[in-house]
């Protein structure tokens, strides 16, 4: 017999994992649905979020706050994740204005090459300055585990996940406010539409896509910076976030935010229940998940911009 | 004519490395209504897509009120005042109706001094009062006629100078072409400049001014609609069926 409890405690776990699914597919599905280009280094600005962060969030508690502060320690590793994805920006508006703008015009193998050489390129950056050995946040780490957790259906759920998952349903709620209401957003949901119709009426589209690549970096970077603390920071993190980004995005439809929404929770979800009743599971429960839907809606649940997405 | 809005000199465009217009001569004048007229294929959609900078302008000079577009980017040329409908509306799909006419207001609203986006919008339902309680639709369920009452808004919620309209009526029943007729006079009455092009000669005697009739992109003939309209090659050459002599 299942107990009501565990289905809610393991739900909710789901409900975290799905949100830091999302925070990373976000931006690989904006990048893939308004630039057309699949990004492969996407999964290393995630891991690159997640070495910053080790640097920022390990200076600013180590010289402000102790582990035990609570929730001024919690608001501190909040915002020290926001400060390094911030500083995926640059980055990102780097890639786009630099590397990848010459080559959209070209065939798609062109694009795949290049963002799988910054995959490799932004891997060897990061063993340059942080080490090839992994980055723990012991201070950081031992303040999670010693913070207060909370009571939910009678059992105990870590006020670090909580975080994310209030974090992540604010990020949701102000990305899709972003594209639904802003000026800016529906600007740049026209050129995904049609680039070509969005220039007749006057967007800069060079400087769209910029702005979209730099974004979808930053929400790279936060996802990395938010799944960090509670684990370490190491040269092969990148990988898995890629794939699953991928495979949450093909449930989603590609290049949709609301599919990416929908996609990460089910996969978030769906995974961490098989991880409880068929352990045996973990790792082909996404796979299994995108087969189903596959087979059953080859397109994805969503469309595309444009398709309503 | 002197001090024409638009002024093509010369111009040849490609598409996909293929020469698609040669040696072209085109003018509009300040507030006047002119047709380019020609068969599927002749060449107005590249002509238009050269002014807009969409399309490789290989030679030759276009002129906007003395500005040189072929040396702009495209993006710019919305901003000093040319509206653009294209021939497949090309509407921005999954978007409202009232979105697809405020974008152009924040996108170019600056450059042509728009200080009331409201007002502008507002301009344009009353034009076509048809859409006025179809501003939250989205684009992709309209009929046909509202389609292109939307394509023809988006290009006017700028507020341009000069309105390029790629066959404005192609394919619409007989009461719409009456009806967005009426609109395109309206729109022209108010003293924007307008381009239409029309590959059915008949429908623009009563719209424009001028016409140039386009063949196998090079300008084969100009003058007054009416007369050229009455033109046995002219209509042969409409239908597909005749070459034109001159």
């Amino acid at each position: 017999m299942v107990a009501l409890e565990n289905v809610a405690i393991h739900t909710l776990n789901g409900v975290q994992y799905g949100f830091v699914l999302f925070l990373i597919a976000s931006g690989l599905t904006i990048i893939l649905g308004i630039l057309d280009v699949l990004n492969l280094a996407h999964g290393e600005l995630f891991a690159l979020g997640a070495y910053v962060t080790s640097s920022l969030v390990g200076a600013l508690v180590g010289a402000a706050f102790t582990p035990d502060s609570g929730l001024g320690f919690l608001l501190v590793v909040l915002a020290g994740s926001a400060l390094a994805a911030a500083v995926l920006v640059p980055v990102g508006l780097f890639l786009e204005a630099v590397l990848l703008r010459p080559i959209y015009e070209r065939d798609e193998v062109y694009q795949l090459v290049l963002t799988f050489a910054l995959l490799l390129v932004i891997k060897d950056a990061i063993k340059y300055v942080w080490g090839p050995k992994p980055v723990r946040l012991e201070g950081v780490y031992s303040g999670i585990n010693a913070l207060a957790t909370v009571s939910i259906a009678g059992r105990t759920f870590p006020t670090y996940k909580l975080l994310i998952i209030v974090v992540g349903a604010a990020v949701t709620v102000g990305l899709f406010y972003f594209f639904e209401r802003t000026k800016t957003g529906r600007i740049v949901r026209a050129t995904a539409i049609d680039r070509e119709m969005a220039t007749a009426i006057g967007v800069d589209v060079d400087r769209t896509f910029t702005l979209v690549f730099a974004m979808g970096a930053f929400f790279a970077g936060f996802a990395g910076a938010m799944a960090l603390p509670p684990t370490q920071a190491h040269l092969e993190m990148g990988a898995d976030p890629l794939v699953l980004s991928f495979v949450v995005i093909v449930i989603g439809g590609l290049g949709s935010l609301r599919g990416a929404f929908v996609g990460a929770l089910l996969v978030g979800v769906l995974t961490r229940w098989a991880t409880w009743l068929y352990p045996a599971m973990e790792l082909a429960a996404p796979f299994a998940i995108m087969a189903v839907v596959l087979l059953v809606k080859p397109e994805g649940l969503f469309g595309s911009w444009g398709e309503r997405a | 004519m002197t001090n024409p809005i638009l002024e093509l000199s010369g111009v040849s465009t490609a598409v996909e490395g293929f020469e698609v217009t040669r040696d072209l001569d085109l003018t509009v004048g300040r507030g006047e209504a002119v047709g380019l007229v020609g068969r599927n294929g002749a060449g107005k959609t590249t002509t238009f897509r050269g002014i807009m900078g969409l399309a490789e302008v290989r030679s030759g000079s276009i002129r906007f009120d003395g500005t040189e577009l072929t040396s702009l980017p495209a993006d710019r040329i919305p901003g000093l005042g040319v509206g653009y409908q294209p021939e497949d509306r090309k509407l921005f799909t999954g978007m409202t109706v009232d979105e697809n006419f405020r974008l152009p207001v924040w996108t170019a609203g600056d450059e042509r001094g728009i200080e009331d986006e409201d007002e502008v919008v507002e301009g344009v339902y009353d034009l076509f009062e048809e859409l006025s309680d179809r501003r939250d639709a989205e684009v992709q369920h309209l009929s046909g006629g509202q389609a292109k009452m939307v394509a023809i808004g988006r290009a006017l919620a700028i507020q341009p100078d000069l309105l390029l309209l790629d066959e404005p009526l192609e394919g619409l029943a007989p009461f719409i072409v009456k009806n967005l007729k009426e609109h395109v006079r309206t729109i022209n009455d108010q003293g924007i400049s307008v381009l239409i092009a029309e590959s059915n000669v008949t429908h623009v005697p009563d719209v424009v001014d001028r016409i140039y009739v386009i063949e196998r992109g090079e300008i084969v003939d100009s003058g007054d609609p009416e007369v050229l309209a009455e033109k046995p090659e002219i209509r042969e050459l409409m239908q597909g069926s005749g070459q034109y002599e001159g």
